[in-house]
């Protein structure tokens, strides 16, 4: 799970506040008698080995609680059988949940009768698998016109909408083949054409890049990132892969045994983790180019307000700070709207870079000299560990 | 922590599993140390015997004396008698309007759009045999019983496959019926619709359906169930209804399993449509039976040649339509060949030439019978050194068929009993132990002990046979390209074949008696042996013969020590559906002198006394369901309720 390259990050996409998906108390237990789990707060705080052996049961996701807002990808990351793919399906109710409530755009999912959550199914959010699902019988152009067929388009209509969507994917010319003769890709692409093809409001992804090749999965991530700079979808991606998340993610969960550990955008993840599984986790990230400007700055003093030096922007990355400061050979002014933020130098990047905590010098007040010496000479091991976490998870 | 139990746990799989295999063991001889003191006498003892002869008599005569007044027969079997009847009659009218040129250009043209141009050139070449062997009429006797039966079994396994394939609960119910449907003898299905139909077309045509729809239900269901989820989960996210998701998910996906079903069906529908002439089928099988029973083997050959040609066509046909997967349409239209067919049949009524034209007929049963005879002079006995067929048979008979009638005879009832449960235990589990055990007892409690144990002793010979024979060549095949490319195309005509037919040849070459019905089940089991062994130890993972030669083993040593061992499975099913197989056709044999069970049950439909003959077919059910069990492995088929 090393990480050795993250892209730089994509400007944050305008989020809106009203949630899309409203999730809370969610559990999905498996197993005899699976209501008395989350019911019982006894047997909810046991862990996955005593309750198996207790009652028999597994619980995939326990009391989890998040929403998704209007526009934004909203990643759910963790190891296999943290309960991600159970999450996912729970939110259109493909696998039932056992407790809890889930709304869409304030509408109770789980009081749905059948004739409603199809319709959820057919337009409201549509989903993409991570071994494709396709059906291996139609073209390549029926399989994408598939849900149009479902909900009952006309046949000229639904195959000249499933046109257009095959070429925003890259797939013209292959209208005609079967999903047999398209390689692992190539379907893929054909699977989110389909999602896409029947204009959901929510698109939903399982692990969908999993099991292509490291350069294809590449190419569909960009592809990803694309359609939703263009159109804004909001999307839920699932993902084992903390690069593709980090990616792609304008915030993330991080599952663990069913539950949430952490929610927060990458920078808080990657800069502030909540217990020592997270920092595991992302501790071969390059912190550098998850962790922004504003976040390695030391707060503006009055004389730096008329500085020279190069502006960046507070949510450039790291990286892009270095690189400022290396070519103008002195520190750059953080600079939002024609206001200066703050300060980054070399000792704020390469703190950032070395892993080592600079803000809790900024903390204790802002020094008028270039150079905070305090915390460059003091290396300390975990000296993450002492900043006050941004972000407490909001479901554990 | 892992590292070290995985070792512990290698060292001791095995012991543990001498120490179960000798458990069952002895928990067996405990059971029957107690129980000693009761069991007693070598035959079945006549107090736990129930005459079932009486009340199936009176059944049997109940119905003939009510079939034409009582409303269940005047309301619902009439209806399905005649119903049949007239479908038959129907379909063999049409055929005969079509005359020989209509029905020979739409044999070929379905074969065309089908499988292509070759086939449809066999196809009508297999026709026009049939004619030149003066045997069109009979075959379109068949044909037309054929057509009507493989319609009724696929509608029939079509909505028991939907049934079992929608619901989990009916599926459980359903699959090991018909599992067990599908190794029982058709032998054993012709006398129960013979007691409700009467000997006739209507008990053929059912007895057909209900022997031919198990492989059409199954695959319905399998293909149904095997559907990739993921594809299922897919089309649910996009809100299909459940219909929707049948009708553009499911049954499309089952694609090949429903073609599959429709060429099983087809082909056991002939094999029983064949031996259903011992129940007034006519066609075909008739005249084979007929020649049969006077030992007129010309006359048999070419009835029988007919019957092999229409085997091997539709098989071939139904074949290359599952197969043909993705390919696009690149033949010929239905309307184009319905056009041909429909111009043929016009100008042949126009010629007055729809009746097959006698001077083409190829006399082929004179010159066959003249064989017969040279070789009954020359080669049944006394040739030098080797001796002569007859000579074999009376051997074969003699020192193999003999001891072991007489060994299985001479052994008390109880301990067969316990033999039964100890195999089938070691093998299989608990559960298959019991019905084995169940079904051996309940051939004692019907009172035919003995003769179930001579026909028991003609398939216990026949499978050592088949089973020597078939590791045999299964191995040589297995181990050598050539041998394998040289058996295929023997063994696809072998197994399309009607069991039926393999009786002529051995009568041809050995006479009548139990000898040649044992070898009529040799020859008819050992394509099937062969190839499962053959596949089993191909399909032996490459990994682990590359790492044993990479130590250096010799064949021999690959043999024995990799492949025998990791095919272990493969092997066993090799023996059960030898079993099955070899069953079959020894029950058949009783029409050529087999003798036993197969013989009560060909008397009971000759002579009337159908309460022989239901005994009997009990006794044969029960017998094949001991077998199957006993040689039952334990994966084959989890979760099942023996």
């Amino acid at each position: 799970m090393s990480t050795t390259t993250v892209p730089t990050r994509k400007p944050p996409t305008a989020q809106g506040d009203e949630p899309v998906f409203s999730v809370s108390g969610l559990w999905k237990v498996f197993g005899p008698k699976p209501e008395r789990v989350p019911a019982d707060p006894e047997l909810g705080a046991l862990d996955a080995a005593e309750l198996r052996t207790r009652t028999g049961c597994t619980a995939a996701v326990r009391d989890v609680s998040f929403d998704v807002r209007k526009g934004e990808v909203f990643v759910v990351m963790g190891l296999s059988g943290s309960g991600k793919s159970t999450l996912v399906r729970c939110l259109t109710r493909l696998i039932e949940p056992t407790a809890g409530t889930i709304a869409i755009d304030g509408e109770d999912v789980r009081a749905m009768d059948k004739s409603r959550l199809r319709e959820l199914r057919r337009h409201r959010a549509a989903m993409v698998f991570q071994h494709f699902g396709l059906l291996p019988h139609r073209t390549v152009l029926d399989n994408v016109a598939y849900g149009l067929e479902i909900q009952g388009v006309g046949k000229a209509e639904r195959r000249e909408r499933a046109a257009e969507i095959v070429a925003k994917v890259g797939l013209e010319g292959m209208e005609n083949r079967r999903p047999g003769q398209l390689s692992g890709g190539q379907r893929q692409r054909v699977g989110l054409a389909r999602a896409l093809a029947v204009d959901p409001e929510v698109l939903l992804f399982d692990e969908p890049f999993s099991a292509l090749d490291p350069l294809i999965r590449r190419d569909m991530q960009d592809e990803v990132a694309r359609l939703h700079q263009e159109e804004g979808r909001t999307m839920v991606f699932i993902t084992h892969d903390l690069s593709e998340a980090l990616k792609l993610g304008d915030r993330i969960a991080l599952m663990r045994d069913g539950q949430v550990v952490q929610l927060g955008t990458p920078e808080e993840i990657v800069g502030s983790p909540a217990d020592d599984y997270v920092r595991e986790f992302v501790r071969d990230v390059p912190r550098e180019q998850v962790l922004t400007a504003r976040t390695a700055m030391r707060p503006a003093a009055p004389a730096d307000e008329t500085g020279s030096g190069p502006a960046v922007s507070p949510d450039a990355t790291v990286a892009e700070a270095i690189e400022a400061v290396a070519r103008a050979g002195e520190p750059a002014r953080v600079m939002d709207e024609g206001k200066c933020l703050g300060v980054v130098g070399h000792e704020q990047l390469l703190g950032v870079v070395a892993g080592v905590d600079s803000t809790s010098a900024t903390a204790s007040g802002p020094t008028a000299g270039p150079i905070p010496k305090d915390t460059a000479t003091e290396p300390r091991e975990h000296a993450r560990a002492e900043k006050p976490a941004t972000s407490t998870p909001e479901a554990v | 922590m892992a590292t070290l139990t995985v070792p512990a746990l290698r060292t001791r799989t095995p012991a543990v599993l001498r120490n179960r295999a000798v458990g069952k063991l002895l928990l067996l001889a405990l059971v029957t140390a107690v129980l000693l003191p009761l069991l007693h006498g070598r035959a079945w003892p006549h107090h736990l015997t129930v005459s079932l002869t009486q009340p199936l008599t009176d059944a049997s005569n109940w119905i003939i004396d009510n079939r034409d007044t009582h409303p269940l027969f005047l309301y619902f079997f009439g209806y399905i008698s005649n119903a049949v009847v007239l479908s038959v009659h129907a379909v063999y009218v049409t055929l005969l309007a079509l005359g020989w040129p209509g029905v020979t250009a739409l044999g070929a043209l379905v074969a065309w759009r089908v499988a292509g141009p070759r086939l449809a050139a066999g196809t009508a070449a297999a026709f026009l045999a049939c004619g030149a062997l003066g045997m069109w009429e009979a075959t379109m006797q068949t044909l037309a019983l054929m057509v009507a039966a493989v319609l009724a079994s696929v509608l029939v396994g079509l909505v028991l496959g939907l049934a079992g394939g929608l619901s989990a609960r009916l599926d459980r119910a359903l699959r090991p019926v018909l599992d067990t449907m599908q190794v029982l003898p058709a032998f054993a299905y012709l006398l129960p619709v013979v007691l409700v139909f009467g000997i006739g077309v209507p008990a053929a045509v059912l007895a057909t359906v209900v022997y031919a729809a198990p492989p059409m239900a199954r695959l319905t269901a399998l293909g149904l169930r095997g559907a990739d989820p993921e594809v299922l989960e897919a089309v649910e996210s996009l809100g299909a209804t459940r219909r929707q998701r049948l009708l553009t998910a499911r049954i499309p996906l089952a694609r090949k399993e429903l073609l599959l079903g429709l060429n099983q069906t087809i082909m056991m529908a002939l094999s029983m449509a064949v031996i259903a002439s011992v129940i007034g089928a006519g066609g075909l099988g008739d005249r084979v039976y007929q020649a049969l029973s006077t030992v007129d083997v010309g006359q048999a050959l070419a009835a029988g040649i007919p019957i092999v040609l229409l085997a091997v066509v539709l098989d071939r046909v139904t074949g290359a339509a599952g197969a043909d997967g993705a390919k696009a349409p690149r033949t010929i239209g239905w309307l184009y060949a319905l056009a041909v067919t429909a111009a043929a049949a016009l100008a042949a009524r126009l010629l007055g030439a729809l009746d097959w034209p006698v001077g083409w007929n190829v006399e082929i049963a004179a010159p066959v019978n003249r064989a017969v005879a040279w070789m009954t002079s020359h080669l049944y006995s006394g040739v030098p050194v080797v001796g002569g067929t007859a000579d074999w048979a009376a051997h074969f008979t003699t020192w193999v068929l003999d001891p072991v009638r007489d060994g299985l005879q001479w052994l008390p009832w109880w301990s067969l009993l316990l033999i039964v449960a100890a195999l089938a235990w070691v093998i299989g589990t608990w559960r298959t132990a019991l019905t084995a055990v169940l079904a051996m007892a309940a051939i004692g409690v019907l009172g035919v002990w003995e003769p179930s144990l001579d026909t028991l002793s003609q398939v216990l010979a026949a499978v050592a046979v088949t089973l020597v024979l078939g590791f045999a060549v299964g191995i040589a095949a297995a181990r050598s390209d050539r041998v394998e490319r040289a058996l295929r195309p023997v063994l696809d005509v072998f197994q399309t074949m009607p069991q039926f037919v393999y009786l002529i040849p051995v009568v041809a070459l050995f006479g009548v008696g139990r000898a040649p019905a044992v070898a009529a089940a040799v020859v008819y089991a050992l394509p099937a042996v062969v190839r499962i062994t053959t596949q089993g130890l191909r399909q032996v993972d490459p990994a682990a013969l590359e790492s044993a030669r990479s130590l250096g083993a010799t064949g021999r040593q690959q043999l024995w020590q990799v492949q025998i061992p990791l095919a272990r499975r493969a092997l066993l099913l090799a023996v059960n559906q030898g079993v099955v197989l070899v069953l079959a056709v020894v029950i058949i044999g009783g029409l050529v002198g087999g003798g036993a069970l197969g013989y009560n049950v060909a008397y009971g439909l000759a002579q009337g006394d159908l309460a022989t003959g239901l005994v009997a077919g009990a006794a044969i059910v029960c017998l094949g369901l001991m077998l199957d069990r006993v040689t039952q492995p334990t994966e084959r088929r989890p979760g099942k309720g023996a």
